[in-house]
């Protein structure tokens, strides 16, 4: 996620600095983008410490996620359970961090999968046009008059739950909505001189598509995916909280919600707190974050 | 524009047959079906011959693409078939509960319209300001919390606070509107607060957008009162991108109360659809895909049309 954020300091606007800084220059690009959107480094700062906990997940927690402890059962936050525990004595803030794992792993996989493939359908689309484009088209409106959350539901109901099934599960409505979006900037770069030289030397539609246009639409890539990434967690914690996501003990934020959080509402609910301060953290983040790259790249796009 | 009309409702078939196709097969993909989740599912130990004839009676033995034009050919007749985990009507199970979820629907998109148009137009005019960023904030954190945690906490909170839990049965609001809303109102918070976000974040974009326009500074110059200018010249013209996503959420709500309705534990669409898909109720959770689908699609093109209401400009030829 740095190099995401390094970027970010990237964008339009004057690039000969008024103040010399000190440092590397990715250092002063970082601190600039500090300066002008603060919200959005914000997000950025919880995205890293995030990306953090949940890479360094083994040293950072207290206990094995998965231990269950049958004299610790639904025990107040304390100083050895700072978040106190679930129902089977386990540690609710170890389960919290792993679940970071969980969530990053989702998210990315999803968010990256689904612009990916949509970026693609997006451009064979629109540098195809005809029947193809019709086509595609079609697909995607068809695609959309599923609401998010069901289409997601009917793929895990079809390919069950499970981690990889959970990432497919919220890969497949992505895609469609990034295709439009890529498609109609695809539209306008067809038009352009370099795509025609490219044509009239005899180039593969395949290279075209590839060389030519994809990496024009990369700002319109990095701005959607950052906005699916935090769309992919919060659809990934309700699948679990469903039931239909990560399966137990696999400590995930939806799940912790799960039962524990509803059931023992009353005699614990420091349950419910925690996780749902997560998903809303990390999303928070992500959408802050996603915010402020469509400011500064690209204020025009409709995600 | 009688053609328009007529060519996108000849449109939504296309759209709605493959709704259809890619529902039916994703729901055969899943391994094991109703009869033997039904059955076997207790692990009891049932003769093969019994589910045979359980298969039979469900039609679950017929060549897929039997059942497939079985089916298809029954929904264009509104008839959907029986469930296949109650046996009852799938009609009368889906009616019994659209009651609740419509309602629900319709409080949340209230709540959210009553949020957004407001602080909408607050974070434009005051554009820039710790308002606008308030605001801003307020709606991020909409679109970030989970409307299912959010409904946790509120639980939580009415616990905590006034010992008050919300009932376990459906009140109808005709039969004691106080006691149907002081059930509902908490759902449709928890929903329409997360759904207030990207209307409010669409009527502050669009407003701004709105208020560099030429008319915008004409009616400026000739003195009219800010208030005013805001309201009749810029609000008007920038309703039409509001009014869609407003239309578009209230479609995607009936589907979208899925895990909301679990939390507050009513008995809608949305947890008949997580039930229906639980249990390989291939019937019903192919009627109610289809159904939020059409709604969607419908909502979709009267949203279209309203836009022709809306703005003299727009027009379909």
């Amino acid at each position: 996620m740095a190099d995401v954020t390094t970027t970010a300091g990237l964008g339009p606007g004057p690039t000969a600095s008024r103040r010399a800084v000190r440092g590397p220059r990715w250092l002063s690009q970082v601190t600039k983008f500090a300066r002008r959107r603060t919200l959005g480094f914000a997000g950025g700062v919880v995205v890293v410490l995030m990306l953090l906990l949940a890479v360094f997940a083994p040293i950072v927690s207290p206990y094995d996620p998965e231990e269950s402890s049958f004299l610790d059962q639904l025990k107040p936050p304390s100083r050895e359970h700072l978040l106190g525990t679930d129902q089977f004595g386990r540690d609710v803030m170890s389960r919290l961090i792993y679940g970071a794992q969980t969530a990053l792993v989702v998210g990315f996989g999803a968010s990256v999968a689904g612009c990916s493939a949509g970026a693609i359908l997006g451009l064979v689309g629109a540098y195809k046009g005809g029947k193809t484009d019709l086509l595609l088209e079609r697909l995607n409106d068809v695609i959309l008059s599923f609401p998010l959350i069901i289409l997601a539901v009917a793929v895990v109901a079809a390919l069950g739950t499970g981690l990889l099934n959970v990432i497919i599960a919220i890969t497949i409505p992505i895609i469609p909505r990034v295709a439009r979006v890529i498609r109609s900037s695809g539209l306008t770069l067809r038009q352009m001189q370099y795509v025609e030289a490219a044509r009239a030397l005899g180039v593969s539609d395949t290279r075209i598509i590839f060389r030519h246009l994809m990496p024009n639409v990369v700002a319109p890539y990095l701005i959607l995916l950052s906005a699916f990434l935090g769309q992919a967690i919060l659809l990934e914690s309700s699948l679990s909280f469903l039931g239909l996501g990560v399966a137990e003990p696999k400590p995930a934020w939806g799940l912790m919600l799960r039962g524990a959080g509803v059931q023992f509402l009353e005699q614990a609910p420091w349950l419910a707190i925690a996780p749902g301060v997560a998903i809303s953290a990390a999303v928070f983040a992500f959408n802050l974050l996603g915010d402020s790259l469509r400011d500064a790249f690209d204020p025009k796009l409709r995600v | 524009m009688q053609g328009y009309i007529v060519s996108r409702i000849l449109l939504m078939i296309p759209t709605l047959l493959g709704v259809a196709i890619i529902t039916f097969i994703l729901l055969r993909m899943v391994p094991g079906d109703v009869v033997q989740l039904k059955l076997a599912g207790d692990g009891g130990n049932v003769a093969a011959e019994v589910i045979q004839a359980e298969r039979a009676r469900l039609g679950l033995d017929k060549p897929l693409l039997a059942q497939f034009f079985d089916w298809i050919w029954g929904a264009v007749r509104f008839d959907f078939g029986l469930s296949m985990w109650t046996g009852r009507p799938i009609i009368q199970e889906v009616l019994i509960r659209l009651e609740l979820s419509v309602q629900l629907t319709i409080m949340a998109t209230l709540i959210a319209t009553v949020l957004a148009l407001p602080l909408g137009i607050l974070a434009a005019v005051k554009r820039d300001t710790w308002i606008d960023y308030a605001v801003r904030i307020f709606s991020i954190a909409g679109l970030a919390i989970p409307s299912f945690w959010l409904g946790i906490v509120l639980i939580l909170v009415l616990l905590i606070a006034f010992q008050y839990s919300p009932p376990l049965s459906f009140t109808p609001f005709f039969k004691d509107p106080v006691e149907n809303l002081s059930q509902l109102i908490w759902p449709a918070l928890a929903v329409g607060y997360r759904y207030s976000a990207v209307a409010t974040r669409m009527t502050r974009s669009t407003l701004l957008e709105v208020m560099r326009e030429d008319y915008v500074r004409t009616a400026r110059a000739k003195g009219l009162r800010e208030s005013l200018v805001v309201v009749r010249h810029a609000l008007r013209n920038a309703f039409l991108p509001v009014v869609t996503v407003i239309g578009l959420e209230f479609a995607f709500l009936l589907g979208g109360l899925l895990v909301t309705e679990q939390v507050f534990n009513l008995n809608g669409i949305g947890k008949l659809m997580v039930e229906a898909v639980l249990r390989r109720d291939y019937t019903m959770t192919q009627a109610l895909i289809l159904l939020v689908a059409s709604v969607f699609v419908l909502v979709n093109f009267l949203v279209d049309l309203l836009y022709v209401w809306l703005d003299p400009r727009v027009s379909y030829r």
